[in-house]
């Protein structure tokens, strides 16, 4: 062979939850034989080498003794994971004339390869699949295990193959292209140890009428929502179903969440019409909790996890001070943002907040039949950890008391949960009439003043002016009286709306 | 070096009306110096006087500067001394403060009587109202740490008290104090604080910042005394000591919560040392909070059932005609459905959980909710730690 010989190969690399697009460039010359990578391979992608080369022998082609360099371009993507075995085996079989160039054209590849040859899935196809779509590919090779995953995205064809064999046959067309598994059907029952069990029910909670009344409201119009009571007073039960009153997600949020999840190793991988739940354990860590932790393409944490879904945080005054910092700008932005020295990193935080915490340290303030042993005054300094800007982002606050005995010990009392989402299906409904995909969380202020009468914005000015809230209450509370109208079926919002709001952010927290 | 004229002008500033400034400044400039204090000047006159008896010193005959005169006058103020005192003057002034020696005109009489086998201060320093002003005065007494029930019996106590005309005098600390100066706001009684340290001291901090508690008594005609200089910090001593001073100021004391060694405890025993009587709230047997009240009824302090047996042990406080304090919130709480009114005025000033509220409205939780906020606009509820109660007293200043 005189002159060296160049093929390409595209393929997609993961950063935060989008997949950017990779070339891979081969070029084979003589020399003494060897394979050179060259485009900041991460240690996983350097030792695909190994795993190319013994998978190439055992599938029944040959491996050139020549000198192989390949080049990962655009070389400031990050690359990481093994994803790249197949692309690159894919490159070396052009390269050797293995493999007509031309099958390559249009195609975008990516899969681990096992040392016999075999496809192995790789977290993420989801996301490879729609970033492929996004490019304007018309196949996509992945492996046939976990591809069922990225049987929801359309306009675009994807070929899954067992083995390394099975996939040049495809390109070469002397095989047919296997439909894909059925995505839906390979749902897990259980969907992890975070989802909702199954069964849960808002029925499962006795009493309670205000904080069922507060998580229907917050459902409504996706307000975050602060539950404060002793222990055993089932706010964390409460907490973990308000999922269970949430709309379906739509198609496009299915498959945000189920590429998040897929590249995050999360439990909601196939797409799934429930929404979500995260529930991570209170001794968190800020990386942990909004993401950005450990690789260089900037891993998902919580939050983003719980993209599209409810973000649920037991004991938030337990919660060390720097996380509880850390959740505000998500919070706020709904999304995060991971700047590294070589790369800066979107990554979507769309969350509803259900925060529990106790009333004081040793958390009987209120409780009906045992005393609190906190002095008043360190009962105010573990509030006040709370103050400020975080607790001005959660829209609705419910004081809880545990439920007398006799009244657990009875049959159950609440509507389930079908009933209630019901109506708050008809609430979001209502909004996406008036203001389009925005939650009255989000939406323009101008868009929730302009339903209000008159009378109602008085009693709120006057009112929050009378029990002493500060002025940024205003614009929240009236969020709220949005939502509560919008489950009242009512274009307007009305007194009895703004005095409920009032009521949810302020009834119940003596000062 | 400060001459006597300066020290006799920056005291006329701060001198009460009736208080000679050269004898203050005279007594300020001895407290200040090496290895002196204040209740020097009382330990002098107890020791110095002809013949140990039971009879005190008349002080209507002998005001405070003859007594400085006679007890301190050793050479007159100068030296480093004097700087100090000159500066601690000044200190006084720009805080507002004004200040009386025993046997003033504005020295309070109840705190002056037994003086000086009784230790009443040698010194008194306040901001807002003399503390001399007329009116009986109360103590209500209590820990820090306080319970729901003790906060909530302080509280009905130090409302009743102050609308029947009378101050309510406690030492400013967080829990059962707090909350009976709060609640003795707004009414005709008004409400005084005992500091245990100097007044340039913030202490305790939650009270004493811009718009706390000291603050809003000030603004609401209140009183904040303390027998120290403005520098002294509050360490367990002269918090103790204050604790004379309360009972001291009052004609009777009511001890709420507290524990076994409770400065409420010394409070009791300074007013029955007084002659004054000492009245022990009830409390729940079982709880650590309880211990200094049971033990002064055990001791033979009266029970204080309600604000009823204050009212009728203190001379001068007047029970208002029943209904006085229901019809002024009658309007406001006509707004409010028969069954939801009924059951909050069956549970009283513990307050009742909304939960409960909403049975007896029988309607829907938002609807309450939106009721209860209405009400509480219009000052006719009250949130407290078990949920919510009527309110008794007016809306307090903010």
């Amino acid at each position: 062979m005189s002159a060296a010989r160049l093929t390409v190969v595209d393929t997609l690399a993961v950063q935060g939850v989008e997949a950017r697009p990779v070339r891979l460039e081969c070029s084979v010359s003589g020399g003494l034989p060897g394979l050179r990578l060259v485009g900041l391979p991460d240690a996983a992608v350097r030792e695909a080498g190994e795993r190319v080369r013994a998978a190439l022998q055992r599938s029944g082609f040959r491996w050139p003794p020549l000198r192989i360099v390949v080049n990962l371009a655009p070389a400031d993507v990050p690359k990481v994971g093994t994803g790249f075995d197949l692309p690159l085996a894919l490159a070396v079989l052009a390269a050797s004339s293995q493999l007509e160039p031309r099958h390559l054209v249009g195609l975008y590849a990516h899969g681990e390869l096992g040392l016999d040859g075999t496809l192995r899935g790789v977290p993420g196809l989801l996301a490879v699949a729609r970033g492929a779509r996004r490019l304007g590919a018309d196949r996509l090779l992945v492996p046939e295990e976990g591809a069922a995953v990225v049987g929801g995205v359309g306009g675009l064809e994807v070929w899954p193959a067992h083995d390394l064999a099975e996939a040049v046959a495809l390109l070469a067309g002397t095989a047919r292209p296997r439909r894909l598994p059925d995505g839906r059907a390979a749902v897990p029952p259980d969907s992890g140890p975070e989802g909702p069990a199954a069964g849960e029910d808002l029925a499962d909670v006795r009493g309670q009428p205000v904080a069922r009344r507060a998580v229907e409201v917050a459902a409504a119009g996706g307000h975050h929502l602060l539950l404060v009571g002793p222990p055993g007073c089932g706010k964390s039960m409460l907490a973990r179903r308000l999922v269970t009153v949430l709309p379906d997600l739509g198609h496009d949020q299915q498959l945000e969440v189920a590429t998040i999840h897929g590249i995050a190793g999360g439990p909601c991988a196939v797409p799934s019409p429930r929404p979500p739940v995260r529930a991570p354990q209170s001794g968190i860590s800020a990386a942990a909790l909004v993401g950005g932790g450990g690789a260089a393409s900037g891993r998902a944490g919580e939050m983003s996890l719980a993209h599209h879904g409810v973000l649920v945080l037991d004991e938030l005054l337990e919660t060390p001070r720097p996380v509880l910092d850390a959740l505000r700008q998500p919070l706020e932005q709904g999304r995060v943002i991971i700047d590294r020295a070589r790369s800066r990193v979107v990554l979507p935080a769309q969350v509803q907040l259900v925060a529990t915490t106790n009333p004081c340290p040793c958390g009987m303030f209120g409780h009906p039949r045992r005393s609190c042993t906190c002095r008043p005054d360190r009962v105010e300094r573990y509030r006040s950890r709370l103050s400020g800007p975080l607790l001005d982002r959660i829209d609705v606050h419910v004081a809880m008391r545990p439920v007398p005995r006799e009244q657990l010990a009875g049959a159950g009392d609440g509507e389930p949960s079908v009933t209630v989402a019901r109506r708050v299906a008809a609430a979001r409904r209502l909004a996406a009439d008036r203001q389009g995909d925005a939650l009255n969380r989000d939406v323009a202020w101008p868009v929730v003043r302009s339903t209000t009468t008159t009378a109602a914005y008085r009693l709120l000015t006057d009112g929050l002016d009378a029990l002493g809230a500060s002025a940024r209450a205003n614009d929240r509370c009236l969020r709220v009286a949005r939502s509560i109208a919008d489950l009242a079926v009512s274009d307007t919002v009305e007194e009895d709306h703004v005095a409920e709001a009032m009521g949810l952010r302020l009834i119940g927290l003596p000062e | 070096m400060t001459t006597r004229t300066e020290l006799t002008g920056a005291a006329s500033i701060v001198a009460a009306p009736g208080t000679d400034p050269d004898a203050l400044a005279v007594l300020v400039t001895w407290a200040c110096g090496p290895r002196r204090d204040l209740d020097a000047l009382r330990r002098r006159v107890r020791d110095g006087r002809a013949r140990p008896g039971p009879d005190d010193v008349d002080l209507s005959t002998r005001p405070g500067a003859a007594l400085v005169a006679e007890a301190l006058e050793d050479g007159g103020p100068s030296g480093p001394p004097a700087d100090v005192a000159l500066r601690i003057l000044r200190m006084w002034a720009g805080l507002g403060v004004r200040v009386c020696v025993v046997g003033d005109a504005a020295y309070p009489r109840p705190l002056a009587e037994g003086w000086p086998g009784l230790d009443g201060p040698t010194l008194l320093a306040w901001r807002g109202q003399p503390p001399a002003t007329a009116g009986p005065g109360v103590a209500i007494v209590g820990s820090r740490n306080a319970s729901a029930y003790g906060t909530a019996v302080a509280e009905l106590l130090a409302a009743s008290v102050s609308r029947a005309g009378g101050r309510v005098v406690s030492g400013g600390a967080v829990g059962i104090d707090a909350a009976a100066h709060a609640a003795a706001m707004g009414l005709p009684g008004g409400t005084t604080v005992v500091l245990g340290c100097g007044h340039a001291v913030g202490y305790p901090a939650a009270h004493a910042r811009d718009g706390g508690l000291f603050d809003r008594i000030l603004d609401d005609g209140g009183t904040v005394v303390s027998e120290l200089l403005p520098e002294v910090a509050p360490h367990p001593g002269v918090i103790r000591a204050r604790n004379r001073i309360v009972a001291g100021l009052s004609d009777l004391t009511v001890v709420v919560e507290g524990g076994g060694r409770s400065g409420a405890l010394l409070t009791a025993g300074s007013a029955a040392e007084r002659g004054r009587e000492v009245l022990a709230v009830p409390g729940d047997i079982l709880a650590p909070g309880s211990a200094a009240p049971l033990r002064l009824l055990a001791e033979g302090a009266r029970a204080c059932t309600g604000p009823q047996d204050v009212i009728a042990l203190v001379p001068g406080l007047e029970q208002p005609p029943a209904g006085v304090a229901a019809s002024s919130n009658a309007a406001g709480r006509s707004t409010l459905p028969a069954p939801v009114l009924q059951v909050l005025e069956q549970a009283g000033p513990r307050g009742v959980a909304t939960e409960e509220l909403v049975l007896a409205h029988g309607g829907s939780a938002g609807e309450l909710v939106a009721l209860l906020v209405r009400a509480r606009v219009a000052g006719v509820v009250e949130e407290v730690a078990g949920g919510v109660r009527l309110r008794t007293t007016r809306p307090s200043v903010r």
